[in-house]
């Protein structure tokens, strides 16, 4: 599904946020990024959505180098991917129905059918009577809800999630996290990057580990240890 | 882009009008006044063309005969003065002739002729020119000729101030193109500001739609779209503001101006010039969203 060789990410003037990193992630895998801030688990993500571009090295996501892309091809990655950030994103002046069948609408589904898809997954995550609010009036756990919930809508093939319980307490925290092995037991391949080690051990899942932009750890659990 | 997407696209443009609405009032306003004034230049130099077109065809050279010639002389000089390759018309005009188109032109105050002979104002040859002869130079070369014919007193023809007229007209096609062209900058300035705070006051907006994989085209659309209306409605309100000021200069021509315009005085932009006022209104708001779009998004995504 997710494939890096030897990938370098540097800022200018000589900043090395990622230096040579060599990562295969498979298809259906749940893998948390792990490290302390600053470690690279962001620019890592950022590279494989394309919002940064590798200073060396390959990246393969499905099959297909993104390493160089133009503009275009840009989107048409991004379609097939769903991302959760810490803040959310969420647009303040449109219900958290409209902030979900924006994503579908965008990539070219007919309105109703967005809304109706967007209200179905409100409804699945635990928000049917908070379809027609809008972020403000929403808690932190809703709004993450509501950000995952967007994220699903196109049916992604890879679900990116930066920090997305960083602005929960430990309660909100786990529930989001259920949600996310509950998209990963639909087959989805979710990628977490998270600097709580609280959370690993709760969860316990494939863990990347980073420092200063270097890879110093893969650790899969014996069969058996997995959380579901 | 598919049709779901173009009613998205729609939608947006007509959230945004309802949010800026006051920003692209002005920006539509200021696209007004630029082309207001833009087409004012057009609008004279139509006329001007107009009355020079009118004029041109009038040039004619008035040959004054030194008494009543005999029918056989007046024939033989006629007939001479329609032989010139330059001359497209002859007309006579008898004395008696003469006095009663002086007393029309004088109207009510042709009282003061009383007392008068009617027979005070010469005869004369009105010669007009054939088409490529209407200038102040070839009129003044048939002049000379007719000075040497026999019978032949005074001749007149079209004076320097003509081709003045000619020159005037030449420098507000200039002044046209020369103010109208750093209007036209200006305006695409002031269009490339206006999409720049629509931009920025959706900048949330945009972001998320990037996230989401929204293609390039689709996040453009809706800021070409709204430049296209204000384009077209600032060359409206224009093309209306200019009718009002013509309706307003109509009244108040003096009415001897009609006098000298051939064809009943004043006109308004034709549907050809009103067509090209409205599609500059549309380049400007179009060529102003997608230059600023260039540039702002660009610095953006850089």
């Amino acid at each position: 599904m997710v494939r890096l060789f030897r990938v370098s990410k540097i800022y200018p003037p000589n900043y090395a946020a990622l230096a040579d990193i060599h990562l295969q992630i498979e298809k259906g895998e749940f893998v948390f990024l792990n490290g302390p801030s600053g470690a690279g688990k962001t620019t890592l993500l950022r590279l494989l959505f394309r919002e940064e571009e590798a200073t060396e090295g390959q990246i393969i996501v499905n099959g297909r180098n993104i390493t160089r892309l133009n503009g275009g091809a840009v989107a048409r990655l991004r379609q097939e991917l769903g991302l959760v950030f810490q803040e959310f994103k969420l647009l303040p002046t449109l219900t958290a129905l409209e902030n979900v069948a924006l994503a579908a609408e965008v990539v070219g589904a007919p309105r109703r059918e967005g809304r109706k898809k967007a209200f179905h997954l409100l409804r699945e995550l635990g928000l049917k009577d908070k379809h027609d609010c809008k972020p403000p009036a929403l808690s932190g756990g809703e709004q993450q809800r509501v950000a995952i919930a967007r994220a699903l809508v196109n049916d992604p093939i890879l679900v990116l999630a930066d920090e997305p319980t960083g602005n929960l307490d430990a309660e909100m925290a786990e529930e989001t996290m259920r949600l996310f092995l509950r998209i990963h037991e639909q087959g989805t391949t979710v990628v977490i990057a998270t600097h709580d080690t609280g959370l690993l051990q709760r969860f316990s899942h494939r863990v990347v580990y980073l420092q200063r932009g270097r890879l110093v750890g893969d650790s899969k659990p014996a069969d058996g240890e997995r959380s579901a | 882009m598919r049709l779901t997407q173009t009613s998205f696209v729609f939608r947006r443009v007509f959230k945004s009008l309802k949010e800026l609405f006051w920003t692209h009032i002005l920006t539509s306003g200021t696209m007004a006044m630029t082309l207001f004034i833009f087409g004012g230049f057009l609008l004279i130099q139509e006329n001007l063309h107009g009355l020079l077109r009118g004029w041109g065809s009038q040039v004619q050279v008035f040959v004054y005969l030194e008494k009543e010639l005999a029918p056989e002389e007046l024939d033989q000089l006629l007939k001479q003065v329609r032989s010139y390759p330059d001359v497209e018309r002859v007309r006579y005009v008898s004395k008696t002739e003469a006095w009663e188109k002086f007393k029309q032109t004088l109207g009510a105050q042709a009282g003061v002729l009383e007392g008068l002979k009617a027979d005070i104002l010469p005869a004369s040859l009105e010669i007009a020119l054939k088409g490529p002869h209407r200038t102040r130079a070839a009129a003044e070369a048939l002049a000379q000729r007719l000075r040497g014919l026999r019978g032949v007193g005074e001749v007149e023809y079209p004076e320097e101030w003509v081709e003045k007229l000619g020159l005037l007209v030449l420098g507000i096609q200039w002044a046209k193109w020369v103010l109208g062209g750093f209007l036209f900058v200006a305006t695409l300035l002031i269009v490339g500001s206006t999409v720049r705070l629509a931009f920025l006051a959706r900048r949330d907006e945009i972001e998320i739609m990037q996230l989401v994989g929204a293609p390039a085209g689709l996040i453009k659309a809706p800021f070409v779209i709204e430049g296209m209306i204000q384009g077209v409605a600032g060359a409206s309100v224009a093309l209306f503001g200019l009718w009002l000021f013509f309706l307003f200069l109509h009244d108040r021509i003096p009415a001897s101006f009609g006098v000298f315009a051939p064809g009943g005085g004043l006109h308004f932009l034709d549907l050809q010039g009103s067509v090209v006022l409205v599609l500059l209104g549309w380049a400007m708001g179009t060529g102003g969203s997608l230059f600023s779009l260039r540039q702002f998004l660009k610095r953006w995504s850089g």
